[in-house]
């Protein structure tokens, strides 16, 4: 094994050149590994995305199959003056039950809506350009039939998409929790709370809208502060959103009237895993009716996901791209090499030594020079998949904004059911809001990336060599030695 | 030792060999010069019969072996030591792993031994000075020498030289053609140099003249 002799007497013996190919070697790979690294951070972003993100499935009344038979029974009615009337069967919370039961549901939230109105409290005003329409405070109160107190029905304020996304927040006592189920517990808006000097362990009372009218008394178990911008969302027809008041499912059915016991407008599912949204829906359908529909949300998760996948299709592109260039240009590197170092291996060649052992010579020495150069590229090769990865992200990131926003249809991502009695009232245009979590990469430099990178290495040397050693095979150490 | 039979060599043209008919034979022991003009092909020659390249008739025989038996790489490794007139040294090693390497190479009884690597050298005057210092630090003449010193330190019975004084000054040339006498005399082994320099063909024990596409015998 004379040859790695050879070779390290050789790259000993010409530091200069071998620094330079060090170096080149260097860029090359550090480039390899900065694609290598991206690509591993955006598989590991999309895998946090799917805990992160996360995606809903909501079960409600199937708003087509109302229509549906809405039309049918208006055609076949003789009566002219009966106007048909849509009814939207509400969900039955044992169907909501099953659901919850399979694999991929890691928690389920009712949500009953329905509206009150004050009796010892006065409801916050909003003075819009439209109160001269709506006839002052109170709104729609002395129009219809609906309550000027939307009364939201959960079953934890927590697993609501306005508090878990921070557009509201618990500012004294608690939320609304499981706990709460069958109590009269309320959390009710700071504004509401101020201007009737209501707080923590505080009743206030209401009416209902419809049936016998009865009063019911509630406690305040906590307060929560709504952001500025739920206003803007509202519309002309609605009440200020600090009319807004959290209570138990229970008790949003217990006001809406007895037959409302153990059903839902609608019961949101959250999703363990948002790559299978899809197959839980399918299996969500076969426990369910007709009158009833599955609708899934997992736009936030398809978003990162989206820009996750550019960003490691881009990052694949560079590793290959690179590895390719660099494949190419270590080759003529080794070429130029082995024309300059004719002389030496006709020398070789006349002492008699083998073919292979000359190309593994120079195989050896591009060997120790991709080893030292893998060295500098761990080091070097964050810095640059930092930076490459922060470019891409924030280009593919907004590139998938700019397509949604494009692509999206006003109001086409509202939830599906409305509330009984509720429909056209006061804070009923809740719009449903998609977290999406800016991707963010981690870029770190593990074993298996030096290790991905030392095979990318070791690839690049040996197919260099390869391209190159066609001169080796075939040099006649006569023409170059005698002649 | 080394025979000849029917050798010839043309480049292009069959009708135009540069040497056709040869048949030589060198024995161990003595020394060999080949004399010719340029162009004669007496290079060539030589190049056939260190197994650089192959005939294009005839045959080469070592003891009643053909080279095509041996194979050319086998040939160059075991049987034949070649100096050449550009000296042809590893110009990123010392004379000393010079002569290791080569001695691995070709598989030489004393492979590995630097010890007797630093004898050789020091018996064709490159002291312990410079035995360790790039060879492209040395003089032509030292250059030189540890090539001829190369050869030595290998087992190959057959030494080929191709101009080996071409670039050297009078005195360097005289100490190397000592040096090939000796390896002929004193270790027993055919030594064959290519010159086109009369005093230094006139050195050795036979003298062949190549004209006219054959070969004749001086002394």
């Amino acid at each position: 094994m004379n040859f790695f002799k050879r070779a390290w007497l050789n790259i000993w013996a010409k530091k200069g050149r071998s620094i330079l190919l060090i170096l080149v070697s260097s860029a090359i790979l550090m480039f390899v590994l900065a694609g290598l690294l991206i690509r591993s951070a955006a598989v590991k972003a999309t895998e946090t995305a799917k805990n992160d993100a996360g995606a809903t499935m909501t079960l409600s009344a199937n708003r087509q199959a109302a229509f549906k038979k809405m039309s049918q029974s208006s055609s076949s009615s003789s009566s002219k003056t009966s106007r048909p009337k849509l009814t939207l069967t509400p969900v039955k919370l044992s169907d909501a039950t099953k659901i919850a039961k399979l694999s991929n549901i890691k928690n389920y939230n009712v949500t009953s809506s329905t509206s009150a109105n004050a009796k010892s409290y006065d409801t916050v005003s909003t003075t819009t350009g439209m109160g001269g329409n709506s006839g002052g405070p109170g709104g729609m109160k002395s129009s219809t039939s609906s309550g000027d107190t939307q009364i939201d029905g959960v079953t934890a304020t927590s697993l609501t998409t306005t508090f878990s996304d921070s557009q509201s927040k618990i500012t004294k006592g608690r939320g609304i929790t499981a706990s709460d189920k069958n109590t009269n517990n309320v959390v009710i808006e700071k504004e509401l709370a101020s201007q009737n000097n209501l707080t923590v362990g505080d009743t206030m009372t209401f009416k209902e809208t419809s049936g016998d009218k009865a009063t019911v008394k509630v406690k305040i178990v906590g307060i929560y502060k709504a952001s500025s911008t739920s206003s803007a969302s509202a519309g002309p027809m609605s009440t200020d959103p600090s009319n807004t008041i959290y209570a138990s499912y229970t008790l949003a059915n217990t006001i809406k009237g007895s037959k409302y016991a153990g059903t839902a407008d609608s019961v949101t599912f959250n999703v363990t895993n948002p790559a299978k949204v899809s197959a839980t829906k399918k299996a969500g359908n076969k426990l369910i009716s007709s009158k009833y529909s599955l609708s899934t949300d997992d736009a936030s998760y398809q978003s990162v996901k989206a820009s996750m996948d550019n960003v490691e299709g881009f990052a694949n592109k560079i590793v290959w791209l690179v590895a390719i260039a660099g494949t190419i240009i270590l080759a003529l590197i080794v070429i130029l090499m082995i024309r300059e170092r004719r002389f030496e291996i006709g020398v070789l060649l006349s002492l008699g030594e083998a073919r292979w052992k000359i190309v593994a010579q120079f195989f050896t020495e591009m060997l120790m020079v991709i080893v030292v150069a893998i060295a500098i590229a761990g080091a070097g090769g964050k810095f640059v998949g930092n930076q490459l990865g922060s470019q891409l992200v924030s280009q593919s990131t907004t590139t998938q904004t700019t397509t949604s926003t494009t692509s999206g249809q006003p109001g086409g991502s509202g939830q599906p059911g409305g509330t009984k009695g509720g429909s056209g009232g006061p804070g009923n245009m809740q719009a449903t809001s998609t977290k999406t979590k800016d991707p963010n990469l981690e870029i770190a430099v593990s074993a298996v990336d030096l290790a991905e990178l030392g095979g990318f290495g070791l690839a690049i040397t040996f197919l260099s060599i390869m391209i190159a050693s066609g001169g080796i095979l075939r040099l006649e150490p006569k023409k170059v030695l005698i002649s | 030792m080394l025979k000849t039979q029917d050798l010839g060599y043309w480049y292009q043209d069959k009708t135009q060999p540069l040497f056709q008919g040869i048949n030589l034979t060198f024995e161990p022991g003595k020394s060999y010069a080949i004399l010719g003009h340029s162009g004669t092909g007496k290079t060539t020659f030589l190049s056939l019969i260190a197994g650089l390249d192959k005939p294009k008739e005839g045959d080469i025989l070592l003891g009643d072996r053909s080279l095509k038996q041996i194979g050319l790489t086998n040939y160059r490794r075991h049987d034949v030591a070649i100096v050449f007139q550009a000296y042809n040294l590893f110009t990123y090693m010392s004379p000393m792993n010079n002569l290791l390497t080569a001695m691995a190479i070709t598989e030489a009884e004393h492979a590995g031994d630097r010890a007797y690597a630093k004898q050789i050298l020091n018996d064709l005057g490159i002291g312990d000075d410079l035995i360790d210092r790039n060879v492209q630090h040395l003089s032509g003449g030292q250059q030189q020498r540890v090539a001829i010193a190369r050869t030595m330190c290998c087992d190959a019975q057959l030494v080929v030289a191709d101009e080996p004084t071409g670039n050297l000054d009078e005195d360097n040339t005289k100490a190397v053609i000592d040096q090939f006498q000796r390896i002929a005399h004193e270790q027993n082994k055919c030594v064959i140099i290519v010159t086109h320099e009369p005093d230094v063909a006139a050195q050795c024990d036979h003298q062949y003249r190549l004209e006219n596409k054959q070969f004749t015998q001086l002394a």
